[in-house]
């Protein structure tokens, strides 16, 4: 469950970023941020993996408040939270199954059950052939999935991702989208911030419209 | 709908001190290969830096050398008020060397006396005819332990000597050991001066050559806090690969200044008359090239500390 209450975000003398927000996500919900460029779409995503706290108001993410984490209990609340990025960020030195493993390896799996959730996470967004790539070797499509994948790759409670088909093509589009929807029906609650009316269009999930930075619509397309 | 269960950890690896040590090295050792580049760069940098470092020393540890014969030539000579019997001189001995300061007390006997003067005019013969041992008198040299050999030392271990009855003259170069001491003052003031600026420019380049490297890898560091580790977790691999690439660094240093010191170093106090009395420069003493090892491992272990305070917030 995520929760903001009267949460407001300036930076530092500059015009408020998220004016005033009050937001409930539930558990398992499917929900895309819109809004134009500037509206306070990545503002709210990063406050939710608490890369941001808010200048005012309470964040809540199952029922803990981000004001009061220490760095430690930030960390540990990470662990549940998948995020894609739009420029990926993906380590460049190191190979696919490398960058997906991260993520187990923080965690402090062993060698073997990395190897095999790497692989079943990789086949499941269709890449397990290129497990020993680069990612300078991939497309940009490959690359989004391989993020999405070290995103998934511990079922995380959560999965928040910024503009995630930004710069792809319509049939990576639908393969990202469907994997969303995937995590989705396997109980993760889903948050995705995109400028993309055709493609929340398309999927027919609930569409929460910010507007300098305060939510001028919240509703729920028919499935 | 299914619900997720919260993130799984199925089987945790690598637990306890030793293990979580082994599990970060390899991680070190993994970050090292994927960015060996980089890693090359840090180490050159440690190695020409502790190169540096280590040659001052060799030069220090030498001049100190140097010094240290030139300061045996401080020593007091003492004649007696009239000849002395076996039996006093013994007596005399023990006294003096019971006092503070003395290192070794030797008795030169008349005929020694002469036959030193007899070497030290070789060649010029004539002159000595008619000189006997009667005609010299004996006397006690005395070494001075290495602490009391400056001036103000010397004047007071004189007083305490002249206290002794039945010593006569003294004799001790008060003007050489003048100059000696303030020459050895300059010296030390010389070697601080210039051992503090390069130290301190060594862990500035180092420290901004390690921030770079860093600097170079932020992408990874931020990832790592995005997926959850902790800033230990992610500040652990980073810290052993310092203290890698200063031990790395620095042992190189050390291989080529043995190298350097075995193909000319070691007999360049000949040509460079430096130190005529010893066969060449002396090598480092093995404390000293430990202190190297252990200089570079820490300046590595620090550079990465201090800048990755810088990138982890």
């Amino acid at each position: 469950m995520i929760q903001l209450h009267n949460v407001f975000m300036s930076y530092q003398s500059d015009a408020a970023a998220l004016n005033g927000i009050n937001l409930r996500i539930p558990r398992g919900d499917f929900a895309f941020l819109t809004g134009v460029s500037g509206a306070g779409k990545s503002t709210l995503l990063k406050l939710l993996y608490v890369e941001l706290v808010p200048s005012r108001g309470q964040v809540l993410i199952d029922g803990q408040n981000i004001n009061r984490l220490s760095r430690r209990q930030v960390a540990y609340l990470r662990r549940t939270v998948g995020v894609v990025f739009q420029d990926f960020k993906l380590l460049t030195s190191r190979t696919v199954f490398e960058n997906v493993a991260i993520t187990l390896e923080v965690l402090g799996w062993s060698k073997k059950d990395i190897g095999k959730k790497v692989y079943h996470i990789l086949k499941q967004v269709g890449l397990e052939h290129k497990i020993t790539s680069t990612p300078m070797r991939l497309s940009g499509g490959e690359q989004q999935r391989v993020a999405l994948a070290r995103a998934l790759v511990n079922d995380p409670k959560i999965l928040l991702a910024d503009e995630p088909t930004g710069n792809l093509d319509e049939e990576n589009k639908e393969h990202i989208l469907n994997i969303f929807k995937e995590a989705n029906i396997r109980g993760t609650t889903v948050v995705v911030a995109t400028h993309d009316r055709r493609l929340i269009e398309h999927c027919h999930r609930r569409m929460i419209v910010l507007e300098k930075g305060q939510i001028v619509e919240d509703s729920d397309v028919p499935q | 709908m299914s619900r997720n269960k919260p993130a799984k950890r199925p089987r945790l690896t690598n637990e306890g001190f030793v293990g979580r040590t082994a599990y970060f090295t390899s991680r070190a050792l993994n970050n090292i290969r994927q960015n060996f580049l980089l890693s090359v760069l840090t180490v050159g940098t440690i190695t020409i830096a502790m190169l540096i470092i280590a040659l001052f020393l060799l030069i220090f540890v030498n001049i100190k050398g140097a010094t240290e014969d030139w300061s045996k030539r401080v020593q007091v000579v003492v004649y007696f008020e009239k000849e002395l019997e076996t039996r006093e001189i013994t007596a005399f001995k023990s006294r003096i060397a019971s006092l503070n300061g003395t290192d070794k007390v030797t008795y030169v006997s008349k005929e020694e006396a002469v036959k030193r003067f007899r070497n030290r005019l070789k060649g010029q013969e004539a002159l000595l005819e008619g000189v006997s041992a009667e005609v010299l008198p004996s006397s006690l040299e005395i070494s001075l332990q290495r602490n009391n050999r400056d001036s103000d030392a010397v004047a007071a271990y004189v007083a305490g000597l002249k206290k002794i009855p039945g010593i006569g003259e003294i004799q001790y170069g008060d003007e050489w050991v003048r100059r000696f001491s303030a020459f050895m003052n300059f010296m030390r003031l010389v070697g601080a001066l210039l051992g503090g600026f390069l130290l301190l420019a060594v862990i500035f380049i180092v420290s901004n050559t390690i921030k770079l490297t860093i600097y170079a890898r932020k992408d990874e560091l931020d990832v790592l806090g995005l997926v959850g580790a902790t800033r230990f977790f992610i500040k652990a691999p980073f810290l052993i690969e310092g203290i890698l690439h200063g031990a790395v660094g620095s042992i190189l240093a050390v291989i080529i200044l043995t190298g350097c010191y075995l193909a000319f170093l070691h007999n360049a106090g000949n040509f460079l008359s430096f130190n005529p009395a010893d066969e060449g420069l002396s090598f480092l003493p093995a404390g000293y090239l430990a202190g190297v090892v252990l200089g570079g491992i820490i300046l590595g272990f620090l550079g990465s500390l201090t800048s990755l305070k810088r990138f982890i917030n």
